[in-house]
């Protein structure tokens, strides 16, 4: 999921440049209201859990191992503009200090995982669990659902993004520069391998940290407004960004 | 005083991952994925605090300039331009005392898994059309797998390795870039070098501290699976297995937000208002400006020749 620098060609990483500044310093203003001097401590901490999340290995059949994206689960919790903020500074550090994504293809990065991943996933949880109790297992099902649908989306953007790369960007002679493969190949490879296995394992790992989260302490979820958070919002100050 | 022993920086990357012995579940995975993730972080920050040319550029300046070298490298299109600057970054880690074949192998370990799927099949004519250089297998006519027709003698054409070669060297460049930036930069200055590049000072703060956060947070994770090897003695069923995972993330979850909590009631009470001042201790020198003025211009002429202005 993390596209390295050289798959994409200026087009298409720029206009995502341009696409994503504006989502980050309209997340930016909103989380600061929302959070006040609260923000820079949790969204630090939230970064680098998503950050640790992949390490996370999880048994899957055939004996091999997986690991979860985490984005849906940060996105349910968070809510989705703290999300945005959370999962691009895990992606820049990612990008940064351990070669995992190109630098030219961050803002693409964040729009697949940042944006896409979060906002569907809170959409989707927030959709079907309507107005069922907090500890309902319709909420169980619903994140499950959003774990699928958020990652399949994700997976689906990429696709596209790399299949337009040849109708982009190619030299007169119709050879393509970046990624070579049009988008008859692009998109259904990267979504039929989410559809049948990443999206699946997402899912279920997203739907048991949910089901964990609805035993242990519902008050960390993003617009259950509990006497808890009040207090916690009492302590903070506002700031100016 | 600090005795001088105390001040030697440790050269040379060390093997302080632990040998895991036997077959690896789930859970081996997980903590060796940690201990390699921490020996790495240790190498950079080993190679970062060495005496070498990079090292002891101003960041910004560095950054600046390999930024601007990144940018340039995603719009070559010619292969002998491609291999300059991936020679280029070589003689860097050279002069900035990292060691050449570490470095080459700390950048081609990630290129293989996902370049290769995308470049192995493009020297073929199967995608492709392009002119024969080895021939390999003789189909007839009107042979296909599956669905898909496919052409009547299968090659390796010389159009395919050309532009296989070139997308797997500017991947490769474009990292050696990144890596060459990260490997010669402590990452606290790394991070405040970024507001050069407009990053907003609050996010310059979330990047360090979320830097910190990770090592706390891993440990953590370390310890969990630790102590989940440390007391099984016969493995359950896959599903209660996924389900302990799950629940340990979540807990890590619950835990990294109360974590937010207090510290942030531990930086309130130590007079944080929000407003975040970050120290600037940097000083640009003529050789900093040199540098970027010349990493600028052989950028700007990498375009201009990849673009076909000048030749």
């Amino acid at each position: 999921m993390h596209i390295p620098d050289g798959y994409l060609g200026p087009y298409t990483y720029i206009a995502f440049w341009i696409i994503m500044i504006p989502i980050w310093y309209y997340a930016g203003k909103k989380v600061s209201t929302e959070l006040r001097s609260r923000q820079v401590p949790l969204l630090a901490l939230s970064a680098a859990f998503s950050f640790v999340i992949m390490m996370f290995n999880v048994p899957i059949p055939g004996g091999s191992t997986g690991h979860a994206v985490g984005a849906a689960i940060i996105g349910i919790v968070l809510g989705p503009w703290a999300a945005v903020i959370t999962i691009s500074v895990a992606l820049v550090l990612q990008a940064l200090m351990f070669g995992d994504g190109g630098i030219t293809a961050v803002a693409a990065n964040c729009f697949n995982m940042g944006v896409v991943m979060p906002f569907v996933a809170y959409y989707a949880y927030k959709l079907i669990s309507g107005n069922s109790e907090i500890t309902s297992p319709i909420r169980i099902i619903a994140s499950a659902i959003a774990g699928y649908l958020s990652l399949t989306m994700a997976a689906t953007f990429t696709g596209i993004e790399f299949g337009i790369q040849p109708l982009l960007h190619h030299t007169a002679a119709g050879v393509p520069l970046y990624m070579p493969y049009p988008l008859s190949i692009t998109v259904p490879a990267m979504v039929l391998e989410h559809v049948l296995g990443f999206s699946i394992l997402e899912a279920l790992i997203t739907a048991l940290i949910f089901a964990y989260i609805q035993k242990t302490d519902t008050t960390i979820l993003y617009g259950e407004t509990s006497e808890e958070q009040k207090n916690k919002m009492r302590r903070a100050v506002p700031i100016e960004v | 005083m600090i005795p001088d022993w105390m001040k030697e920086v440790d050269i040379g990357p060390c093997r302080c991952s632990a040998i895991y012995h036997g077959k690896k579940g789930f859970v081996g995975k997980t903590i060796d994925g940690i201990l390699s993730f921490l020996e790495e972080a240790f190498i950079s920050d080993s190679f970062s605090r060495r005496n070498g040319f990079l090292q002891s550029l101003d960041p910004r300046a560095k950054l600046v300039s390999i930024l601007a070298l990144i940018f340039a490298t995603s719009l070559i299109g010619d292969l002998r331009l491609l291999i300059f600057v991936y020679m280029l970054t070589l003689l860097f880690s050279y002069l900035s005392k990292i060691d050449v074949l570490f470095f080459i192998k700390r950048v081609w370990l990630f290129i293989p898994i996902f370049a290769g799927i995308i470049a192995i099949p493009m020297i073929f004519n199967i995608f492709f059309p392009g002119d024969p250089l080895i021939s390999l297998v003789y189909l007839g006519p009107g042979a296909h797998l599956g669905p898909f027709s496919l052409p009547d003698s299968i090659y390796i054409t010389r159009q395919g390795v050309n532009n296989a070669v070139i997308f797997t060297m500017r991947v490769a460049t474009c990292v050696s870039a990144v890596v060459l930036l990260y490997l010669t930069t402590p990452q606290n200055v790394l991070f405040k070098s970024l507001r050069t590049v407009g990053v907003p000072k609050i996010y310059v703060f979330t990047l360090e501290m979320t830097y910190r956060y990770i090592f706390l947070l891993m440990n953590l994770v370390r310890e969990i699976y630790v102590a989940k090897k440390a007391r099984t003695i016969r493995s359950r069923s896959m599903f209660e297995e996924q389900k302990w995972v799950g629940g340990r993330i979540g807990y890590t979850l619950i835990r990294s937000l109360d974590m937010s909590e207090k510290v942030h009631a531990a930086m309130m009470s130590r007079g944080y208002n929000g407003d975040v001042k970050i120290m600037q201790e940097f000083k640009m020198r003529n050789r900093d400006y040199i540098s970027v003025v010349i990493a600028i211009s052989m950028s700007v002429v990498l375009v201009l020749i990849s673009q076909n202005i000048i030749r």
